[in-house]
């Protein structure tokens, strides 16, 4: 039975746990371990700073923006990315780590969708980056699954009560992408303008595109 | 039965906190980490899990497991560090010692890093030049296997209710508490993904078929759903799930 020594078991006694010997200051706190694993040769710096690079320079909401530009304009390229969003996104370049497996849902007059993680921050990063602060807030992760409609208020979003609201709660490795509708007034516009309308909201479900004044 | 991470449904959460431009305007607009820090948590974290010491089913299960006064008290990256530290340590990747040593230094200024030439690099390390690679890989956890699907679209299931993790009590799962015990409708089939109530537990990764399930807004909340018609889908795998009774 050596699988049974390998049970990661509850964690009964706070008191066993090694955070608890942390410095108060979160500062300090990441600075202790980051320090301990680089001089053990666990974690390099370079490797952190390339990660951080890229998620702060490279990888963001601007990926997914393309993506739903190109839905808008090439009807094919929506049928691909309705039907298998992994391949039609990684037609773009984007694809990986919390991307594995992706779902785009379409809004339309008559249903809305909204993503939400009521278990952790679970977000496809390679189209929209890290995700932000009220994403993974308690006060969205635990009101969007009830109450869909105050909480999209809250972002100025307000829905006739003859739209569905669909929530989708990413609890597996399944990451979703709202497909937001295209605004009225764009039929003119190329795929890189249209990309400039395209908000990171949007792609959520908490807000729309921007509409051309 | 469940955890505070586990918060889908609950009352008291004040006003989303969205933010707002300085006319009071909803605005996309955040920096990608608040803090210097935040950034650091979140890398020193990845780089890691790299390691290859723990999944990522063991190490959200370390996120949950913090004790419930921590829980609601750190913020989002100081759960990150808190479960990552007890991992390191779990994982005999640093000794207790060490810790203490480290943190001791860090509160009396005196924290140096080592000159290049005296830090012995771990085989396993992720280096710099590796990292695009690997995360354009990412981690996929569908697995090709011959199990089929019990179910099929359409059809009507029920949710286990109570303990949704068969090996461990107050285990690993993805089945949230406000859609145990209910009865959807199956949307579709996904594949079949490797199962995070053993993978939690370092139990194998037994992978199986995963289904989004739609269950209505009125069977989740009763009459407090704020529209009937609404709806809410889970992804749930199949040992959640049972036909409903005709």
């Amino acid at each position: 039975m050596s699988e049974k020594k390998n049970i990661i078991g509850d964690h009964h006694h706070p008191h066993d746990h090694a955070h608890s010997h942390l410095p108060s200051d979160p500062e300090l706190r990441v600075k202790a371990v980051e320090t301990l694993l680089l001089n053990k040769g666990l974690i390099d710096s370079k490797t952190l700073d390339e990660l951080i690079d890229t998620y702060e320079n490279r990888i963001g909401p601007k990926n997914g923006a393309k993506v739903v530009a190109k839905a808008w304009v090439d009807p094919e390229y929506k049928k691909r990315l309705l039907n298998d969003a992994t391949s039609a996104i990684r037609e773009l370049s984007y694809q990986g780590r919390q991307g594995e497996n992706m779902v785009v849902v379409e809004n339309t007059p008559e249903t809305h969708n909204v993503i939400v993680c009521t278990l952790c921050s679970c977000y496809p990063w390679p189209v929209l980056g890290i995700p932000p602060t009220w994403y993974k807030s308690d006060e969205y992760r635990s009101r969007t699954v009830r109450e869909p409609r105050k909480v999209l208020l809250e972002f100025g979003l307000s829905l006739d009560s003859k739209v569905q609201v669909k929530v989708w709660d990413s609890t597996a490795e399944i990451r979703y992408l709202v497909l937001p509708m295209r605004p009225k007034g764009t039929e003119n516009m190329d795929e890189r303008e249209l990309a400039e309308l395209v908000t990171r909201n949007s792609m959520i479900g908490t807000g729309l595109p921007k509409e051309i004044k | 039965m469940s955890r505070l991470h586990d918060m889908g449904g609950r009352f008291g959460d004040g006003l989303i906190p969205v933010p707002r431009d300085e006319k009071n305007e909803v605005t996309n607009f955040e920096p990608t980490f608040k803090h210097k820090w935040h950034s650091k948590a979140w890398a020193i974290t990845l780089a890691a899990g790299a390691l290859g010491e723990w999944n990522l089913d063991i190490s959200r299960h370390y996120r949950e497991c913090l004790p419930p006064k921590d829980y609601i008290n750190f913020s989002y990256y100081e759960k990150w560090l808190a479960a990552l530290t007890n991992l390191l340590i779990d994982k005999k990747l640093v000794s207790l010692d060490e810790l203490k040593e480290y943190v001791f230094a860090a509160e009396k200024g005196t924290l140096r890093k080592f000159s290049d030439k005296d830090v012995k690099i771990d085989q396993r390390i992720w280096l710099a030049k590796d990292v695009q690679k690997t995360l354009g890989w990412g981690g996929p956890s569908i697995r090709d296997t011959n199990v089929n699907p019990v179910f099929n679209i359409g059809d009507k299931v029920i949710t286990q209710n109570y303990n949704p993790n068969k090996d461990i009590s107050g285990g690993h799962t993805r089945l949230p508490k406000y859609a145990m015990g209910r009865t959807g409708v199956i949307h579709s089939y996904n594949n079949n993904h490797v199962f995070p109530d053993k993978n939690a537990h370092g139990l194998g990764e037994n992978p199986l078929p995963l289904y989004t399930v739609e269950f209505k807004s009125s069977e989740l909340w009763g009459e407090l759903a704020e529209r009937q018609n609404d709806s809410v889908l889970l992804d749930l795998w199949e040992p959640y799930l049972k036909l409903f009774p005709n």
